[in-house]
């Protein structure tokens, strides 16, 4: 047939005793957005690197364009014109953009015994452009451009060999609103020229309504392939987990509610550059959403309240014992928490078990004279918060590397939430974990509200935002633009209007 | 759910190595090596090396390098010989751990402070001691006063060893800063975050390092009697090897025990003393000391990994499990 893309007849591909992909068979049509929805560990991302050569297959066949097509590395598919942006960040850091974008084709750009990098930059400019893909600095090490702007070179990156299907893994979960429309632009400019994109996300809203066509994997076998009008989100999640979901996920009631206590109290916080003029008062039992466009310091803001960003001026007190917060420690003295963004980098210790990582942050308080600490104790703290939160593992020696994005957030989020704690600063506690996780993550929330605690949730997602604030701080810009509330302003188009 | 045991080889690395070189030599040298004066000579050049290693454990356990241990021998074993020359014996204790404790500081407030890489830092520091040394010594050395001669009393030393091992052993496994000190070593970024700070660990690391290094000199001019300007040379190379060779990760983390010290130590002493007895030349046992470190840290390396793998298995059944239930 004249309009398929590429057609998977059969392919299996194991680990060990595990099925990753067992006899899936797809059709993806020509000019179409195929999505690939399922949980983490549902053999999204390993059919996806199988089609792009990152790993052979154990049996079936592919088929582009009516012909066998059998890549043996990723550069077999870029020459048979398949490319993809990977889901973890595929940069070399210390290099510059200019010189990863062309990784591997350097030859080109000779210049006698040097590298004539005023080209490279050009051409990697006309990339962008060609795609109408926002400008990122390539002068500069990519290991200094913020993750959104690497993926977006990522992105241009993959686009270099001109491919007729290109595969986008979890690529929007790490850009903010204003860039995922730019994605969404240029998707529909791709995929207008004939050309398909296979597409794994989190984000069933958005998959429902950029796919065409969505095939729902489960346990490695695709389960259903339908258009995507033709699927409710009810329904699409319960054929990813298999089983109902429950109705409640964000809160269902639509009033701000919290006690009239303050608990953090910030004050004129700014850190040049980064934000400016930050004041809100975070109360007990509130839920403060941060959100805002891409460069707006959303980011920054969590780290200038941890003590951790230089040359911070203006004020952070806690006012249930009228501390003021100047380094990281007195966070956690005021009964405090602050999770990074970036889980992986700031917030577990990857090569080591579950156990080491769920007592890091209580050893202060377990510890007796001379800062004894007593392996009974520790042991049990961390079966505790191991069982109260589900985390899935072989036990508590199981290495944390090896967990699911989901099960990762839950060890380092339950590390946290075992302590008694009075306030919480959560940065994008969903980012990349599945629909059952994270659930899951905003029902401890809502607990935790109901509870008394006082949480900041910096978010990415409007959405979720919404659904789980009393009040969003929206900032605009490194300012702070306004406080809008449940009660009145929670509408997208309001936020939206605010943030632009 | 059922526990299943594994055998983890990676944890008994260090005890396998040393039966392995404790047979090979056993043999070669004839029985020799088990001769019971020959045992206790292992165990008098083992223990400096330990001492220096429990201080230095700290350091690698971070992740970091600390290689002043040597040049610490050198100039805290030279000022506490001449400290004695005017003053009673005793008087030598205070001036090595002093020694080692200040250089230690000052590595440490580098390190930590200033963020230069710890590899480079100590090995400024030594080179700047060992000319230190020089200069205060050149040709001359100095004798350990009568009154300190019993340092090297075998009883002593073993009882001495014993005490050093049970606090070592105390404050890395069982104490908020041993865990601080392995949680750097495997991800920095996320002790900050979880409030602690590192900076301070960090230099009080660099301080125990210093202070066993200021102990372990007392030991060493005590066997040897006094002090040259040579003493202590290479002493960091024979400290690093015992971490190594034991199966201590060189980058650091929770792979760190204090018991693979315990068997390094003597690994090493075992494999230089039986070569001895089978009458190699200098140069061979450096050759050949070079080589076993290489196969014990890339067999140490190389079976973490083995290690981690089964970390995965044990993900996928558990992952069945659930979806059986």
């Amino acid at each position: 047939m004249a309009d398929v893309m590429l057609k998977i007849e059969g392919v299996c591909k194991s680990f060990g005793p595990t099925k990753a992909n067992n006899n899936v068979n797809l059709v993806l049509k020509k000019g179409s957005v195929h999505g690939l929805a399922g949980e983490n560990g549902s053999g999204k991302s390993t059919l996806a690197s199988m089609i792009c050569g990152m790993q052979m297959k154990d049996s079936g066949k592919f088929f582009k364009n009516g012909q066998e097509f059998d890549p043996k590395s990723p550069g077999d598919a870029k020459k048979n014109g398949v490319a993809m942006v990977v889901q973890e960040l595929g940069v070399v850091g210390a290099l510059s953009g200019a010189v990863n974008m062309f990784l591997g084709e350097m030859d080109k750009y000779k210049k006698g015994p040097l590298v004539d990098m005023k080209a490279m930059e050009k051409d990697a400019y006309q990339q962008f452009d060609k795609w109408n893909l926002p400008h990122v600095p390539l002068d500069i090490p990519a290991g200094q451009l913020q993750i959104e702007q690497r993926k977006v070179m990522e992105l241009a990156r993959a686009l270099n060999a001109d491919p007729d299907f290109l595969v986008l893994d979890e690529i929007s979960q790490a850009l903010s609103q204003d860039n995922r429309e730019v994605l969404y632009k240029f998707i529909k400019k791709f995929t207008d020229q004939g050309k398909t994109i296979l597409m794994i996300t989190h984000d069933l809203e958005e998959m429902v309504e950029i796919c065409d066509t969505i095939s729902v994997l489960r346990d490695g076998e695709v389960i259903d392939t339908r258009a995507s009008k033709d699927y409710s989100m009810d329904e699409l999640k319960r054929l990813m987990i298999g089983r109902e979901v429950s109705g409640d996920y964000y809160r269902d009631d639509q009033e701000e509610s919290y006690e009239k206590t303050v608990i953090l109290e910030v004050k004129n916080l700014t850190v040049p550059g980064k934000c400016e003029n930050v004041s809100f008062e975070l109360h007990k039992g509130e839920i403060l959403g941060i959100c805002g466009l891409s460069d707006a310091g959303i980011h920054e803001i969590g780290n200038a309240i941890f003590g951790l960003e230089e040359g911070r001026r203006g004020t952070v007190t806690v006012k249930t014992s009228n501390t003021e917060l100047k380094k990281p420690g007195d966070m956690i003295k005021t009964k405090g928490a602050y999770l990074s963004k970036d889980r992986d980098a700031y917030g577990l210790m990857l090569d080591t078990g579950i156990g080491d990582n769920l007592i890091v942050p209580s050893v202060v308080e377990l510890s007796g004279a001379f800062g004894f600490l007593n392996p009974k104790k520790t042991k049990a703290l961390a079966q505790q918060a191991s069982e109260a939160f589900e985390v899935k593992s072989s036990g508590l020696n199981h290495i944390v590397r090896r967990l699911s994005g989901g099960n990762k957030q839950k060890v380092n989020l339950s590390r946290w939430l075992v302590k008694d704690l009075d306030y919480l600063i959560l940065d994008c506690p969903t980012r990349g974990v599945d629909i059952g996780v994270k659930a899951y993550i905003y029902s401890v929330l809502k607990k935790a509200k109901a509870d008394g605690l006082g949480i900041i949730m910096i978010s990415d997602e409007l959405p979720e935002a919404m659904g789980m604030s009393d009040r969003i701080l929206v900032m605009k810009e490194h300012k702070q633009e306004a406080i809008l509330s449940r009660t009145t302003d929670f509408t997208e188009e309001k936020i939206m209007e605010v943030m632009l | 759910m059922k526990k299943k045991v594994n055998f983890n080889i990676n944890t008994w690395l260090p005890v396998i190595i040393f039966a392995l070189i404790a047979v090979i030599f056993g043999i070669a040298t004839g029985g020799q090596l088990f001769g019971a004066t020959n045992l206790m000579n292992i165990f008098n050049q083992s223990v400096s090396t330990i001492i220096a290693g429990l201080g230095m454990v700290f350091v690698a356990t971070m992740g970091s390098t600390d290689i002043t241990c040597g040049a610490i021998v050198g100039v805290a074993g030279t000022l506490s010989c001449m400290a004695a020359t005017n003053l009673p014996g005793p008087i030598m204790i205070p001036v090595a751990l002093g020694v080692g404790l200040i250089v230690g500081l000052v590595a440490g407030v580098v390190v930590a402070k200033f963020k230069v890489n710890s590899f480079m830092t100590t090995l400024a520091l030594m080179m700047g001691l060992r000319a230190f040394v020089t200069l205060l010594l050149s040709n001359n050395a100095y004798l350990i006063p009568d009154s300190m001669r019993f340092i090297d009393n075998n009883v002593f030393k073993v009882i001495a060893v014993i005490i050093l091992v049970a606090i070592i052993v105390y404050v890395f496994h069982y104490t908020r800063f041993g865990v601080y000190v392995r949680g750097i070593g495997e991800n920095e970024n996320a002790i900050r975050y979880a409030g602690v700070n590192v900076e301070k660990i960090k230099i009080i690391a660099f301080a125990i390092s210093g202070l066993m290094a200021g102990l372990a000199a007392l030991f060493t001019i005590a066997r040897v009697g006094g002090t040259n300007s040579t003493i202590g040379q290479g002493f960091e190379m024979r400290v690093m090897m015992a971490l190594y060779i034991g199966g201590i990760p060189v980058r650091g983390g929770s792979g760190s025990k204090i018991y693979k010290l315990l068997f390094g130590a003597p690994t090493i002493v075992m494999l230089e003393n039986g070569l001895v007895l089978c009458g190699a030349s200098g140069g061979t046992t450096q050759l050949i000391r070079g080589i076993v470190l290489l196969v014990a840290v890339w067999l140490s390396n190389y079976l973490a990994k083995k290690f981690v793998n089964v970390g995965v298995s044990a993900a996928q059944n558990q992952k069945k499990a659930a979806a059986a239930e």
